[in-house]
């Protein structure tokens, strides 16, 4: 048995909501059956980003806001790999927007999991994307990624989970890592990951969380009607998780980017290189076209 | 090279009424043609090409156009020679004018004895070497489309030069029987519209193009070139985002990949096209991206983050005149210096500049060598005349093809470890990786300072060693850089040197130089960071001063070379142009003739 490098303690406050995501992260993928070997996390910057030094997997800690861009090329390379980008919400909504969006147009199969708690908790507290007007005087508005998500008509899956319930969270990670492994497309899952040292809301979000399943009318498969209830939970001042998008039924054929350029599933990181075996096929190539 | 003996292409019988004189015979031809985007000025060049391979000459071809999609003045330049050539004629032979703004722009490149064609249903000119002909009412009437001129010119031209019918209409069939019988037709009848009107005019053989005989060749650019090499190095991985003049590499792989296994993305910015390959690279993909200077300017993020990830990436800058928008389609090379310096911070680098067509295709495939085996960002720095100009090229030899993927493991080299350390110290600076899904095996990677094991380190100790680790490569790899190449008088006391494609005006300029009893050798730079000291320093010891040829304001290349050998100071001079064209020979020869 080669030695391999080690977790190493955790560098978070202690009561950090971003416990629950490395806990859940890891019972996941353990309760999917995902060799270890075969999953890639790839880390943000910021507090949350730091993840993939806390378990003993194949990390790689990727540029302020360009996670999303290094897992989908692990992903493309090498499409046998479970990969997994989690960073914050400033990482993703903010530096990293542009790129969240693509990766919803992109649609190839890697889970991001977003620790959302509001603020800039490594740089001490200032507003995100996501704070509240109001917070350490903010006065845009705060960004709803699930609304948003919803709002781009691709098969994925989306869900909102909260650090306070590791179960359900558990579960929809089990969930949204088996689309990834059946190619099923992108999964997007927005974690409410209070920072207690800057933005303690887990009581508050205990209290203001609603489960959209348990919503008359809930149906995953239906956009509009998540959509809906999602914008009259917001308006009532509450937060909606759950679930909030997975498809009828997986197409791997047409869904997930990798299986459109690689549908005998050989990425390019695992493909023969070598000269010899495809010396006749260069040779061919170079004289038709020059 | 031996030159073959002369064979006049010229036939009698195409000799117009009253022509008497005797046709000059030429063995360097430029022609220019300029008219509005749109106007099919390509069209024009692209058939002179042909027919001038078809006669086995050497061909440059270089476009000048603006950065829009129709309209505003455009204009293609072809010249065929019977001798290698990479680089424009100073001067044009024939100018074809579609309208009148192309003589203006052109005018003053015209050879003294060269003449105007232009299409007199558009304008009229006075000028004493002007002939006009109504190419669009001629076409247009006969055959219902003003398109039609463009191929009606060349059948005027192929009069004027002499050409051989039969093989003036070879190239009409071959460039146009696939694309329906009817376009051949017609087409076909635009040639003899435009030949019949010349020949009526008597334009016969004015001058005649000998043939040449290059006949192994091949018509090319750098961009498809890097693509090639890309495809044949092994590179699996293309992540890129349009931008002129870089965007060609990343539309032949679109083509040239998907066979291999290989995956071609057009990502949403360059910031995502560097991420994208810098993740490929992890997985164990060869990668590489394109782009040019203001692409170049976002990607100085991801390149810094591979530089100390010890990611092997390849990025080939096809440099364009800027800061900013700059100049999109114009030629530079003023990106230089921001390569050397490349991102916050330091984290080792090697810039590979080819010279030639040919040598992009090779230095495409060192770059993916020396990143795998060094573990290091390589840039591959091209300029606009070289990516995007065709030209004639020996064919691409695969025997001369090596694949080095340095110190990846095998799982079963792997397995018989007993500790894996991503960033393990070493005596070369580069540790045994394997890429992940490898059984076993865990790494972390990141960006951050980290120990041996990938962990985040602010430890001063090991802050050092890693600094060293990472810096030595560009020591240490020196020898596997590749060298330059060296071509004139070895005696000669003047010395010039350039890379990228102003090789092709600096080789002609030593021939022009020669013929004046100039001796020169020139230093055709291949490696230009780190500064190729080791070769550098003894051309400089050998002369008395040395030109150092570049497309920019600063002299790039000449202060980097300056700073690495400072006792060479006195003696290096520069060369320098920046208004957006290549060098001409004769620009060269005058500078150094009059100092």
């Amino acid at each position: 048995m080669v030695q391999s490098v080690k977790p190493i303690p955790s560098t978070w406050c202690p009561g950090c909501g971003d416990f629950g995501v490395l806990a859940a992260v890891k019972k996941a993928a353990a309760e999917v059956g995902v060799p270890v070997h075969e999953q890639v996390l790839v880390g943000g910057i910021g507090c949350s980003g730091g993840i993939h030094n806390f378990i003993e997997i194949n990390g790689i800690h990727a540029l302020h806001g360009r996670l999303l861009a290094q897992a989908i090329g692990v992903k493309l390379a090498n499409p046998r790999l479970t990969v997994i980008a989690a960073g914050g919400d400033g990482d993703g909504y903010a530096i990293g927007m542009g790129h969240f969006m693509h990766a919803f147009k992109k649609n190839a199969s890697i889970l991001y999991i977003v620790m959302n708690n509001e603020t800039y908790g490594l740089t001490k507290g200032q507003a995100s994307p996501t704070s509240q007007i109001g917070f350490e005087g903010n006065i845009e508005h705060p960004f709803d990624a699930i609304l948003t998500a919803l709002s781009i008509p691709v098969p994925n899956f989306i869900a909102r989970t909260f650090s306070g319930d590791p179960k359900g969270m558990m579960q929809v990670l089990a969930e949204a890592i088996r689309f990834n492994r059946a190619n099923g497309g992108f999964a997007f899952v927005e974690d409410l990951s209070p920072c207690v040292t800057y933005n303690d809301t887990f009581k508050l979000w205990r209290e203001k969380i609603v489960d959209v399943a348990k919503l008359p009318g809930y149906d995953a498969t239906d956009r509009k009607t998540v959509f809906r209830l999602c914008l009259e939970t917001m308006e009532s001042g509450r937060i909606p998780v759950g679930v909030m998008h997975r498809p009828k039924s997986v197409d791997p054929e047409t869904a997930a980017l990798e299986l459109k350029l690689l549908p005998d599933r050989v990425g390019p990181a695992v493909t023969d290189i070598a000269l010899e075996p495809n010396r006749a096929a260069y040779e061919r190539l170079i004289q038709s076209v020059t | 090279m031996t030159t073959p003996a002369a064979r006049t292409t010229a036939l009698p019988a195409e000799s117009g009424p009253g022509e008497a004189r005797r046709p000059k015979e030429l063995s360097d031809l430029a022609v220019l043609i300029g008219g509005q985007g749109g106007d099919g000025t390509l069209t024009v060049s692209d058939l002179l090409g042909r027919y001038f391979r078809l006669k086995g000459l050497y061909i440059y071809t270089s476009r000048n156009v603006l950065s829009r999609i129709r309209g505003g003045h455009a204009d293609a330049s072809i010249r065929a020679s019977r001798e290698p050539i990479a680089a424009m004629k100073s001067q044009v032979d024939l100018i074809v004018a579609f309208d009148s703004e192309a003589v203006d722009v052109s005018r003053a490149e015209l050879a003294p004895d060269g003449t105007i064609l232009y299409d007199s249903s558009v304008f009229h000119s006075d000028l004493p070497n002007a002939v006009g002909f109504p190419f669009a009412t001629l076409a247009g009437g006969q055959l219902g489309a003003p398109i039609y001129k463009n191929t009606a010119a060349y059948g005027a031209i192929s009069v004027m030069l002499g050409f051989d019918p039969a093989l003036t209409r070879q190239v009409i069939e071959g460039r146009f029987r696939r694309r329906s019988p009817e376009a051949l037709e017609k087409n076909l009848k635009a040639l003899e519209i435009g030949r019949q009107a010349a020949i009526d005019a008597g334009m016969g053989p004015r001058s005649v193009v000998l043939d040449g005989e290059a006949r192994d060749q091949v018509l090319t650019t750098g961009n498809q070139m890097v693509a090639l090499g890309f495809v044949v190095g092994g590179g699996r991985f293309f992540a890129g985002y349009p931008i002129t003049p870089a965007t060609e590499i990343m539309e032949y792989l679109m083509r040239y990949l998907p066979p291999f296994h290989g995956i071609v993305r057009q990502a949403e910015d360059e910031l995502a096209a560097i991420n994208m390959v810098i993740g490929a690279a992890y997985a164990g993909a060869r990668a590489m991206t394109s782009t040019s200077g203001p692409g170049l300017s976002l990607m100085t993020e991801g390149i810094g983050h591979a530089g100390t990830a010890e990611l092997p990436i390849v990025v080939a800058d096809c440099a364009r005149v800027g800061p900013s928008t700059g100049e999109p389609t114009r030629h530079e090379q003023s990106d230089l210096s921001h390569l050397a310096n490349l991102g916050h911070g330091e984290y080792p680098r090697f810039i590979l500049a080819p010279g030639t067509v040919e040598d992009c295709f090779y230095l495409t495939i060192d770059a993916l060598n020396l990143a795998d085996k060094w573990r290091v960002p390589v840039l591959l720095l091209l300029d606009q005349a070289l990516s995007q100009n065709t030209v004639t090229s020996a064919p691409v030899d695969l025997a001369r093809v090596r694949l080095d993927r340095g110190k990846l493991l095998t799982a079963e080299e792997f397995a018989k470890l007993e500790t894996y350390k991503y960033y393990q110290f070493t005596p070369d600076g580069i540790s045994p990786h394997v890429p992940p899904g490898t059984p076993g095996a865990f790494a972390q990677v990141t960006g951050n300072e980290h120990d041996e094991w990938g962990h985040v380190s602010v430890n001063p100790a090991n802050r050092v060693k890693m600094m060293h680790k990472r810096m030595d490569k560009m020591l240490q790899a020196r020898e596997d850089l590749p060298s330059p190449r060296l071509f004139g008088d070895d005696s000669a006391r003047i010395g010039l040197i350039g890379f990228g494609s102003t090789w092709g005006p600096i080789r002609e300029a030593q021939s022009l130089l020669e013929r004046r009893g100039v001796r020169s050798k020139f230093y055709q730079a291949r490696t230009l960071f780190p500064v190729p000291t080791e070769t550098l320093r003894p051309f400089l010891d050998s002369v008395d001063a040395a030109y150092v040829v570049e497309h920019n304001f600063t002299g790039q290349f000449g202060r980097l070379i300056r700073e690495a050998l400072p006792e060479q100071h006195g003696k290096l001079r520069s060369i320098l142009k920046y208004d957006g064209h290549s060098f001409r020979a004769p620009e060269i020869v005058g500078r150094v003739t009059e100092a």
